[in-house]
């Protein structure tokens, strides 16, 4: 109880810090913040133009810049300053208007109907219309847009009115999206969609750049790639670039929502060893998305005079997956009733026991420096959904851990040390985890130590590179028992469907809960789902279910580390992401 | 002489094909493939599917080397599967440029240290700098080039500050002679961790082929006719001793080139061995085809400039 | 131990005829003139104390090597832990002392089985020569290309386990071609000496002839090379396990112990962890070259020059 209670008390600190630099940057006289001498000091001098400054990243992007084509955060740092979407989220993850003014639903929700900010121009003057907006859709639905590479169709074009018919190229005509007149834009649903709003958050791409080019082509069109001539509506334009080292980003001066004091952004590509450094000594102002930097430097930079850290919990966590069902070798579809049970971890005693063996909070202490939390269902912590009271919490307990195994009949009768299954059989349970992310490459042993203090007989595997493990995690696990595995969660909506779902490809643990499925069905069933109250109770009950039958122990979700120049202004961080209304960032100086 | 060429270059192409068979059956036989390590619940893994199918990589393989050879002899590798929309030859270009330099700057140390050293040694042995140099040339080559970089980093760049330990240039957007220096400012660590097996043991041939020569009878005679010791050394010694070193350099392209990986992940610098390395990762197979090819491309053609500079210089060797 | 090979072959006097030197077998004054070499019997000296020191590791260290220790991460040294504790806090002085075995284990195997390969396809191309010779060397050239990296990486992922075993096999497997090169090269000229001829002659059997002639008479370069691939395979073991390639974690070897350095943090604040893996490899390298010089000197009679 204690640890939760600290656990609770820092989330709500990191808030109260958040809500400080929210209040300190929006100027306003009517705040109370802690920070209010440094305020006030600001509102003297209050925020001036011009100025750059200079961002890191350790890792250069591979260059598609274009929002409906690119597929990693680094390239993401880029488009998020030019591209704009009609809705954005604010910080507790509400959507607000953006490109959008307003909205309304449909009766049934099955439609919603958005009306369009009606100064906003693209970079190269052209008006914004709901036609970009048609457009950008109807190109994520097009036959030809995953074969192209795109990938976000499922995320954000599946659930639009005929969609299937349209990407499989049985009809010509586009039906999700239509253009009502050149500012209003309707969305069009299939069914009734509770998660409406993050279907039409997808940022928009100019419709008069590339009608003319093919589907096919656009991902290598230098429209998608090269400075200058790549466009969007955001407050920076993309204006040169050294491939794989430097990427410049240069003040839109007509931006709809205001002037950007800024005159530029640059991104340098740095090594993640000399990244501190550079910081220490200016020539850096801010390293944040998507790697931050390391808890084990955490006191290096802390003691930084010109750097302020920001640190809050990530969208995210490592979990170690429990086999409750293997699939047959060869079977690639998802029908629950083809799969055989995994009589190594049958008993859900024996699943308990090994959450009770296994002291993550000692894991969190020891491998991220305390610089992470425990969270106990696989809701991200920052979502209204989750639920931190009813679940059960799993603290360390060794003679929990011990009594419940024996319980469940797994005693050791050899003498040797490890027990035996209840007919007194060998029982080994072997631990897989992948390479690639070197905390999790270190717990893994640790687990191993820990399951073994309470006589389980673990068979730690070799770890594999990512390609060769998921791999085997899709195809050959049907010996696998604990598997290691990170996941990095939307930020959209807290719905733990496509991980979790009996009938999910990531399901891993091939968890085959009927109750559980019913309540995930139910928590985005219209029209009760339209009610966060309603949704939020179903979850609930979902993540009790989920914590009692354990298809996965939530090992730790790290905190994002972020720092930057404290000469740099105006940051207003969002849960998820750094960058938020970059236009509104300034420096003093 | 020059059928001879043409018949060496002519094998290349066998030799080639055999080792592009290998490489693709082995890439084949690993399990992944460049999309099984992307996992994104926001994604549906049918897109993946989508992908392979479209790429062809669920097609049988010989069908899958019939499509890569294809455009390979026409010099068509392909586009990346990672970097999506990158032509293989352009990502290549990018880093070869790089491995390039490290390698003529390594190739540069090489030469300027082990020759000089090389002859001293052999002129005035027995003397404390050859003693030195032995002593050096031994731990040249034991010295795993790894462990010898980190402690250079270590010296050099975190403990005195004199010279960067990663990369290949300090910040963007400088050119001119400034880049120019700051490149080199940047290859220097990397070059002489790269270089030191290679300059120890040329130091230590240099030594004996000098020791041999200068103990033959031709150079006996052309001192007995009043030559003074420094014309005998430069006007025979060097040329006959520097025969055998050239021939070893063509030996060495391929090896600085290939070699270089482990020395690129000392100094996280962007060149081949480091793209190499994380293309086997990534299963990025029209990669991890395209730079073999090259590697093993260069390791032929090294050999044959050896065999072809030692006919030149040694006429009594004869290919025919 | 290195000086096994020579003891075991060191007889047949058939072979002493192209000797110079009357009344000892031409071993025993190898053996004779490397013991008087300094440099290389203080090396074996050194090395047998390494050996016995990674040999006896329970004697020196309480420590489990491959035992994390969550509140003794990244702990500078004290007199619990002489040399710290790695990033699972492992203590380093016992992975120092356990991770040389699977340095020397793997150096000396992968040299064993290089040779029984090298030496096998080296003898039958240097001996039939023609058609059998050409397939092979154009073997060795085909190896000689293939990228190290790719066939590691491949069985690696492949096989569920990387052990010592499979290490050495991929290590041999593609590091026998240079060898294979000298004995054939050296077979080639011992081809036309009298005395093969002759054997030849009186009709002895291939084999016969290549185990009794050919193989006693190319021992010194097989002996000196078998030394130099050993230190080599010692480096390529490590470099493996530096790039992630080797033997995995949690089990300890020198290479992935310097591969701890990569991280910056530990490169600058805990030289302790990461400094006497190198040197041990540094001291077993050097060790076992002068070792090989030592053997090529007391093997060659012309080389009187240091």
């Amino acid at each position: 109880m204690n640890l939760k209670f600290k656990r609770s008390w820092l989330i709500l600190l990191s808030f109260v810090l958040m809500l400080g630099i929210l209040a300190a940057c929006s100027g306003g006289s009517d705040n109370t913040s802690t920070e209010g001498e440094k305020e006030n000091e600001e509102k003297e001098t209050g925020p001036q133009m011009g100025g750059t400054v200079v961002g890191a990243m350790d890792t250069a992007p591979s260059g598609s810049f274009n929002p409906i084509f690119y597929e990693e955060a680094y390239e993401a740092n880029i488009i998020e300053f030019v591209y704009e979407g009609l809705v954005s989220q604010n910080n507790s993850l509400e959507f607000v208007p953006n490109l959008a003014k307003e909205w309304k639903y449909n009766e049934d929700h099955s439609e919603i109907t958005f009306t369009l900010e009606e100064n906003v121009k693209w970079h190269d003057g052209e008006p914004f219309t709901a036609h970009d907006v048609v457009f950008t859709y109807k190109t994520m639905s097009d036959p030809d847009y995953i074969e192209a590479g795109g990938v976000r169709a499922s995320e954000y074009a599946s659930r639009l009115l005929g969609y299937k018919e349209y990407s499989e190229g049985q009809t010509d005509e586009f039906q999700g999206v239509v253009a009502e007149d050149d500012h209003t834009v309707t969305f069009k649903f299939a069914e009734p969609n509770v998660i409406a709003l993050s279907d039409a958050s997808f940022s928009i791409i100019p419709e008069h750049i590339f009608k003319d080019i093919p589907v096919a082509d656009i991902p290598a069109a230098p429209e998608s790639r090269e400075p200058g001539k790549v466009i969007g509506t955001g407050p920076f334009k993309f204006t040169e670039m050294v491939q794989g080292e430097q990427y410049v980003l240069e003040k839109n001066a007509d931006y709809w929502q205001g002037e950007p004091y800024l005159d530029s952004v640059v991104w340098k590509v740095v090594d993640q060893a000399v990244i501190l450094g550079l910081l220490e000594n200016g020539e850096i102002d801010f390293v944040a998305d998507p790697n931050g930097f390391q808890a084990a430097d955490y006191e290096a930079v802390a003691a930084m005079q010109n750097v302020e850290i920001i640190e809050q919990p990530d969208f995210g966590y490592q979990i170690m997956g429990m086999m409750h069902n293997h699939r047959a070798a060869g079977d690639m579809t998802l029908d629950p009733s083809k799969w055989t049970v995994n009589e190594n971890l049958k008993d859900p005693r024996v699943r308990q026991a090994i959450a009770y063996a296994i002291d993550r909070q000692a894991i969190i202490d020891g491998l991220l420096y305390g610089r992470g939390i425990v969270q106990n269902s696989p809701i991200a912590t920052q979502f209204w959904a989750y639920d931190d009271q009813n679940p059960p919490a799993y603290e360390h307990d060794q003679d929990k851990a011990n009594q419940l195994l024996d319980e469940a009949g797994y005693v050791d009768v050899d003498g040797d040390g490890f027990r035996e299954d209840p007919n007194g059989e060998k029982w080994v349970l072997n631990l897989n985890y992948p390479l690639g992310n070197q905390i999790r490459e270190r717990s893994a042993p640790i687990i191993e130590e820990f399951l073994e203090e309470v006589g389980i007989n673990i068979d730690l595997r070799q770890p594999k590179e990512a390609a060769a493990y998921f791999e085997d995690l899709e195809k050959n696990s049907q010996d696998w028992d604990l598997y290691l595995v990170g996941w990095s969660l939307s930020s959209g909506d807290p719905s733990p469907e496509g991980l979790w779902g009996s009938k999910d490809f990531y399901n891993y643990s091939r968890w085959n809960n009927p109750e559980a499925d019913k309540l995930l069905a139910e928590a985005v069933k219209p029209p009760e789902a339209f009610e966060q109250d309603y949704r939020k109770e179903i979850y609930s009950k979902w993540q009790v279910e989920f914590g009692e039958d354990l298809p996965a122990l939530i090992l730790y979700a790290a905190n994002s580390l972020w720092a930057h120049n404290s000469r740099m202004k105006g940051i207003d961080v969002l849960p998820y992401q750094f960058h938020n209304n970059p236009h509104l960032w300034y420096v003093t100086e | 002489m020059f059928q001879y060429i043409i018949r060496r270059i002519l094998v290349f192409i066998p030799m080639l094909f055999v080792l592009t068979v290998i490489v693709f059956a082995l890439m084949q036989a690993a399990p992944g493939d460049a999309f099984t390590g992307r996992i994104d619940p926001t994604v549906d893994p049918e897109v993946y599917e989508q992908r392979r199918e479209a790429l062809g990589l669920n097609d049988p393989i010989h069908i899958q080397y019939w499509n890569w050879i294809k455009g390979a002899v026409v010099g068509d590798f392909g586009e990346s599967l990672i970097y999506k929309g990158r032509a293989v030859s352009d990502l290549i270009a990018e880093r070869f440029s790089n491995t390039l330099n490290l390698g003529v700057m390594t190739l540069i140390i090489t030469i300027v240290v082990s020759i000089p050293i090389g002859i001293y040694s052999a002129r005035h042995p027995y003397t404390p700098l050859d003693y030195g140099a032995t002593a050096f040339g031994f731990f040249g080559l034991a010295t795993p080039n790894f462990f010898f970089g980190l402690v250079a980093i270590y010296i050099f760049s975190i403990k005195l500050g004199w010279l960067p330990a990663h990369g290949t240039v300090s910040k963007p957007g400088i050119d001119g002679f400034e880049l120019f220096f700051d490149k080199i400012r940047h290859l220097i660590l990397p070059s002489i961790t790269l270089g030191l097996a290679g300059t120890a043991s040329y130091m230590r041939y240099m030594r004996s082929e000098v020791l041999d020569v200068l103990g033959s009878d031709y150079i006996r005679t052309a001192r007995a006719k009043g030559m003074t010791e420094n014309t005998v050394l430069y006007k025979h010694t060097l040329r006959n001793a520097l025969i055998p070193i050239i021939t070893l350099l063509g030996f060495e392209v391929g090896v600085l080139l290939g070699g270089a990986v482990i020395t690129e992940s000392v100094f996280q610098f962007p060149g081949l061995g480091t793209l190499f390395i994380t293309s086997i990762g990534n299963r990025d197979y029209p990669v991890i085809m395209a730079i073999n090819l090259m590697l093993g491309f260069f390791v032929l053609l090294g050999n044959l400039l050896a065999d072809i500079f030692y006919s030149i210089v040694d006429p009594r060797i004869r290919y025919d | 131990m290195e000086l096994k090979p020579q003891e075991t072959t060191s007889t047949g006097p058939e072979l002493n005829k192209n000797t110079v030197e009357k009344g000892m077998s031409p071993h025993r004054i190898a053996l004779k003139r490397f013991m008087k070499n300094k440099l290389a019997v203080a090396s074996v000296v050194i090395l047998l104390i390494i050996i016995i020191a990674v040999l006896c590791a329970p004697l020196f260290t309480d420590h489990n090597p491959t035992k994390s220790n969550l509140t003794m991460i990244e702990r500078s040294p004290s007199a619990e832990h002489p040399l710290g504790n790695d990033s699972s806090g492992r203590d380093n002085l016992a992975r120092l002392l356990y991770g040389g075995r699977i340095s020397l284990i793997v150096g000396f195997s992968a040299m064993v089985f290089t040779l029984v390969i090298g030496v096998t396809l080296g003898s039958i191309a240097g001996y039939y020569g023609g058609k059998v010779d050409a397939i092979i060397m154009r073997a060795t050239d085909l190896m000689l290309m293939l990228p190290f990296l790719v066939l590691c990486l491949t069985v690696v992922a492949i096989l569920e386990k990387v052990t010592v075993g499979i290490l050495v096999m991929i290590i041999a497997f593609t590091s026998w071609p240079n060898l294979t090169r000298i004995i054939r090269g050296t077979f080639l000229t011992l081809r036309e000496q009298e005395f093969i001829l002759g054997a030849k002659a009186i009709g002895v059997s291939d084999i016969r002839i290549i185990f009794k002639h050919f193989i006693p008479n190319a021992i010194g370069p097989i002996v000196v090379n078998a030394t130099l691939m050993m230190a080599t395979y010692i480096i390529v073991e490590s470099a493996l396990s530096f790039i992630g390639f080797g033997i995995p974690q949690p089990t300890p070897s020198w290479g992935n112990m310097i591969s701890e350095a990569q991280s910056i943090r530990i490169l600058r604040n805990s030289p302790e962890a990461w400094i006497p893996p190198g040197l041990a490899i540094l001291m077993t390298v050097l060790c076992i070259n002068f070792i090989g010089d030592g053997l090529r000197d007391a093997f060659d009679p012309k080389s009187n020059r240091r």
